[in-house]
């Protein structure tokens, strides 16, 4: 995006200077100092761009590399390419093993489960917080609120209690439930903001053109807010996906283990197959580069409330 | 098509009242404004018509049905909102056919009236764009194609034209009044533009802060201003007003003494206004019943003052002259020829057949 302004920048002040030579030479000069400025303000830009994207990239660089040679060579040297050929066995491995495929089909319960039920009743929360008129509808929304200050981490011990007492341990659900609930305050903000950013005048129209409330709802609301929506699914995926910690405690069976914890099968007691995790972290990230490229284009204007006027 | 009765309607908001007590009849057919400064009632009234508000207390009736407790669904109404509220979602047809699919129409019938009422607004070629597609003249048409489409016995409309740009109002000012003589149906039109009301309402209701002041037809709300308020609100440039002035007889001629000077009253008036002699009185001309002495109507009953000119605006067919005496400035139209310069004297003629007295205290007319 940069790029693009830029060039276009200077083709503009290449054309002007053309132009200008003729009429008069001192406005040449302000404009050399201009383009000069121009220049140095681009480099300044691409550098402080490449910093940054390095800094985000070096991880996962590592992560790339160090899945295409062997364990030894990893450790020898961390960041080396891959000298003796790619090791796609360490791929192939991971990919014919049932464990993978278990853990696969367990982390998309986890991670559909979570982002539905949170969709649901995210939205539906954040209608009644936007929308509807009722007593005390300030504090709740204020309790749920409180909610975004305390994450899963810090309730952790009552939290296995209650799953516990549920009888959930070693049932996925006790990951869903405890998920959707730790990561509601945060969709509800966000779509509330949305929904209330839509004119109440659409909300007039669409009650005297014979809609109920929950057919504004469900065919005015719910389609306009749909950039929020994908947004708040997004962050939920990704955070589904990702979640360690929480099947970490409440999952004991290896069958039952999501994508993340696949890890911990090649630590073995006498050292770990650096190859193969690596090779395990870059397959792992693949499918949340695929949604995030999906619903990319969503996210942005849905984090920051969008434009929404027609 | 339907009649609409506003009877003793109030709307409270805890301790505000938003509209006090308001009776209108509203005869099938007609098309009646709602004019007035923000926030004197007149959206709410309309609301309320809709079932967009709930009424503290009277009822409204549309045609011979109660609908105070009624859905705005059920009531038989459309109405075209100021920012037209098209579903951003929805192409323009599927705009103009949601009310239709939720009433269960056929959907050969949806399409049948869809086109033929974006037909008739020349909007046929639009209805496959989404509304940020289209210009707010485009807009302003869907709506009110939306609205058509449904047949409705009454039609509301609510500021519809305060998006557009002068021009563009101009014409849809006219559009929508084709579009009344057409349809017949009952139209309510809400606006503070006294220029929409004045040239689009068959009847206007005036109201001010909950309140109405005046209902009638436009020339008579012109000419027959029932108080202060009204008649410095119809019209523009606004009437301009003399407070505390003095009336008396005197040599057998009834006279109006603004203090800055001296006006004879047509003998018409002497026994309308003799009972309020002594009274204290606001004495009320428009700009257009002041013209220059060489330019002056026929038919008048001229009374000549002089006074200086303060400012003047050339508009190409008049020219409209801020007068200034003695500190007291108050505006005329002149014809364009009329050969004035800033700073300088000049006679001016006031038309006092088209005067207005109103009594000070209660600033209601004498009349």
């Amino acid at each position: 995006m940069i790029g693009k302004e830029s060039t276009v920048h200077a083709t503009q002040t290449a054309d002007e200077q053309a132009d200008v030579h003729v009429i008069s030479p001192d406005v040449s000069t302000a404009r050399r100092a201009f383009r000069y400025d121009l220049v140095l303000a681009t480099i300044i830009k691409y550098a402080i761009l490449l910093l940054v994207t390095a800094i985000v990239m070096a991880p996962v660089a590592t992560a790339i590399l160090g899945s295409m040679r062997t364990t030894g060579e990893f450790l020898a040297r961390p960041f080396g390419l891959p000298r003796n050929g790619i090791q796609w066995t360490n791929y192939t491995n991971i990919l014919e093993s049932d464990s993978f495929w278990t853990a696969t089909k367990n982390s998309l319960i986890i991670t559909v489960g979570v982002a539905g039920i949170n969709i649901v009743l995210a939205s539906m929360l954040a209608f009644a917080f936007s929308r509807v008129r009722f007593f005390g509808r300030g504090l709740v929304f204020n309790i749920l609120s409180f909610g975004l200050l305390f994450p899963l981490v810090v309730a952790i011990l009552p939290l296995f209690i209650q799953i516990r007492e549920f009888g959930l341990i070693d049932n996925l659900w006790g990951i869903i439930l405890p998920l959707v609930a730790f990561t509601l305050p945060y969709s509800v903000v966000i779509l509330r903001n949305f929904f209330i950013a839509i004119p109440s005048e659409l909300e007039d129209a669409a009650y005297i053109d014979g809609c109920t409330t929950l057919g504004f709802f469900r065919r005015i609301l719910i389609p306009i807010a749909r950039p929020g929506l994908a947004a708040v699914a997004t962050l939920n995926v990704v955070a589904a996906w990702n979640e360690y910690f929480l099947p970490l405690l409440v999952l004991t069976r290896e069958d039952k283990w999501p994508l993340p914890l696949g890890i911990m099968q090649f630590q073995g007691q006498f050292g770990t197959e650096w190859a193969l995790v690596m090779a395990y972290v870059v397959i792992l990230m693949v499918p949340a580069l695929i949604f995030y490229m999906f619903a990319e284009r969503y996210i942005v204007t849905g984090l920051t409330g969008g434009e929404l006027k027609g | 098509m339907a009649s609409v009765t506003y009877r003793n309607v109030t709307k409270r908001w805890g301790d505000v009242t938003a509209v006090r007590n308001l009776s209108i009849e509203i005869p099938d057919g007609e098309f009646l404004v709602f004019v007035g400064p923000s926030g004197c009632g007149k959206s709410t009234s309309l609301r309320m018509l809709a079932g967009l508000e709930e009424i503290t207390e009277g009822e409204i009736l549309i045609g011979d049905r109660v609908v105070n407790n009624v859905a705005p669904k059920d009531r038989d109404i459309a109405m075209v909102f100021q920012s037209y509220a098209l579903y951003p979602h929805m192409t323009v047809y599927d705009n103009m056919a949601f009310g239709l699919r939720l009433r269960r129409t056929p959907k050969q019938v949806i399409d049948e009236r869809v086109r033929e009422v974006a037909a008739s607004l020349g909007i046929e070629q639009l209805l496959d764009r989404r509304p940020r597609q289209l210009s707010g003249g485009q807009r302003q048409r869907v709506a009110v194609g939306r609205a058509i489409v449904r047949e409705p016995a009454v039609f509301l409309l609510d500021e519809p034209l305060s998006n557009l740009d002068a021009k563009l109002r101009v014409e849809a000012r006219a559009f929508i009044s084709k579009l009344h003589q057409r349809l017949g149906t009952t139209f309510i039109y809400v606006t503070h533009d006294q220029t929409e009301a004045m040239t689009m309402g068959q009847r206007i209701a005036v109201l001010r802060a909950g309140e109405l002041m005046q209902i009638d037809s436009p020339s008579n709300l012109y000419d027959h201003p029932s108080n202060v308020f009204v008649a410095g609100f119809i019209g523009s440039p606004a009437m301009n007003f003399f407070d505390n002035v003095d009336l008396f007889e005197e040599g057998g001629k009834m006279w109006v003494d603004t203090g800055y000077f001296r006006l004879e009253v047509p003998e018409a008036r002497y026994d309308l206004y003799r009972p309020h002699m002594g009274k204290q009185l606001t004495f009320g001309i428009r700009p257009e019943a002041i013209s220059h002495p060489n330019y002056q109507p026929a038919d008048i009953r001229p009374s000549l003052i002089e006074a200086n000119v303060d400012v003047v605006e050339l508009m190409g067919n008049e020219k409209i002259v801020y007068l200034e005496e003695s500190g007291k400035t108050f505006l005329a139209r002149f014809d364009p020829r009329a050969d004035i310069t800033v700073g300088q004297r000049t006679g001016a003629v006031f038309n006092m057949a088209s005067m207005h007295l109103f009594d000070q205290e209660t600033e209601q007319a004498l009349q």
